[in-house]
């Protein structure tokens, strides 16, 4: 039961909706209380077999929050922000992904692989601004190509700058 | 007369000398000084590539463990869901991972020695190779089996744009029960061994035992996880194929280095032996004309 109050009190923290599915595992055997993050782009490990208390994810089935002792699943991420919350920091740590995979696995271990991931405060709010106008012209450009392009670009951006301000 | 004959032996007992026949005079030592100025030179270029080969190690090493976390992150699900590989696939694709330059040892030949063992004891398979040198190699012996080839991958560490577009091209070759990569893995600084990596397919993926467990929504899901899989796994074999080039080339000129120093050694030393014969012979002959005088 202790282990549930704190889960209530870290989604309140986060101001997310409990979700049904984070309530499936109940009855999991042991309550080892933390979640190992592996958090992994093609260029660098950003977080390897870390303890954490929580993690939100944008996947393409929502905006999803897990915690230790999650059913096993695997979720297709879109371009969002990942936030890892931790004891050890009070405020969460936010990566903006491109997209990606996360799999959670028995035994609390959350593994992501992030097409590339940088900290929230990495970005430029300008520089976002200049290419999302960018972006936008050339999604209607006549060539397809380009304009196929310029849409995933477009998503990408239109989800970062609602973040980054 | 006795000083004479005895130098003519020392020097014809020297391996050097051996291999060059007697030693002349005159001439043999301008030959010798030759052969001597080319192989410090050897020696120099050899040395440099080799420091050049260390210098770029610890990049390679850092990508390579990189690497490592990231596929370890990307195979967990077939590895938990005990994903298996279909027992009897129709069409089977080993993609082979070298690079397009040589001076390394026998790196590159491993590999492809390895794709044609797999080839003998497998039908039905079709090869997709990276880089010139196997390629080159494999090209000799099962050209009809080459459906794609890319070169210019590995000059610097591998990138994953590098690794997506091999895996979009590879994905355009239509539908295989079964992709395999083969690649070097770097087991130490000094060893690396030509390993075989199952890329699970979304079909081996739905049917492996224990993919019940995880829960999967998106029916897209499976189909993008293996594509996304396949682009992962690539950058995973390239890394380690590059980790594994760069120390293999770094210990090839280091032997190179090593084997030209031993022969400026013997050469220097065949070298100052025809040079003091040369001036005994003179010597000899000025006093042997003296005596004659008196």
């Amino acid at each position: 039961m202790l282990r549930l109050v704190g889960l209530r009190t870290n989604l309140k923290l986060t101001g997310l909706k409990p979700l049904q599915r984070l309530y499936a595992t109940e009855g999991a055997p042991v309550a080892s209380g933390a979640l190992r993050l592996t958090l992994a782009c093609p260029n660098k490990v950003l977080f390897k077999n870390k303890d954490v208390t929580q993690v939100n994810l944008p996947s393409t089935a929502g905006s999803i929050g897990i915690l230790a002792d999650h059913v096993p699943t695997v979720e297709e991420l879109v371009p969002g922000v990942v936030e890892v919350l931790s004891s050890a920091q009070a405020d969460a740590e936010k990566f903006f992904v491109a997209g990606g995979f996360a799999t959670v696995t028995e035994g609390s271990e959350l593994q992501i692989n992030a097409v590339d991931a940088y900290p929230i405060s990495a970005f430029r709010p300008e520089a976002v601004r200049t290419l999302l106008e960018e972006a936008r012209k050339n999604s209607t450009s006549s060539d397809e190509e380009v304009a196929a392009q310029a849409k995933v670009e477009l998503e990408l951006l239109e989800a970062l700058s609602a973040v980054v301000k | 007369m006795i000083a004479r004959q005895r130098i003519a032996t020392v020097i014809a007992s020297t391996p050097v000398a051996r291999v060059l026949g007697t030693p002349r005079t005159y001439a043999t030592l301008r030959e010798i000084e030759t052969r001597l100025k080319s192989i410090k030179n050897i020696e120099k270029i050899t040395n440099t590539m080799m420091i050049v080969a260390s210098t770029r190690m610890s990049k390679a090493e850092r990508a390579m463990q990189n690497s490592r976390v990231y596929e370890g992150a990307a195979s967990i699900l077939a590895k938990k869901a005990e994903a298996a590989v279909s027992a009897d696939p129709s069409k089977t694709l080993l993609v082979v991972m070298t690079s397009d330059k040589g001076l390394c040892g026998s790196i590159h030949s491993q590999v492809a020695r390895r794709a044609r063992q797999y080839l003998s004891e497998n039908s039905n398979v079709d090869l997709v190779v990276i880089g010139d040198k196997s390629k080159a190699q494999l090209q000799r012996t099962n050209a009809a089996e080459i459906k794609l080839s890319f070169s210019g991958v590995g000059k610097e560490a591998p990138t994953y744009g590098e690794a997506a577009l091999i895996a979009d091209e590879i994905e355009k070759l239509g539908d295989y029960d079964n992709i395999k990569l083969l690649y070097n893995k770097f087991v130490t600084g000094v060893s690396f061994e030509p390993t075989i990596l199952d890329v699970y397919t979304a079909k081996e993926l739905q049917a492996a035992p224990k993919v019940g467990q995880f829960e999967i929504e998106d029916e897209n899901v499976p189909k993008d996880f293996s594509e996304f899989t396949l682009a992962s796994q690539i950058l995973y074999g390239l890394s380690e194929g590059h980790a594994a080039e760069i120390s293999a080339r770094r210990n090839a000129m280091d032997n190179a280095s090593k084997n030209a120093n031993d022969m400026i050694n013997k050469y220097s030393i065949l070298y100052n032996r025809t040079r003091q014969a040369v001036i005994t012979n003179e010597l000899v002959d000025i006093i042997t004309g003296a005596s004659s005088l008196e």
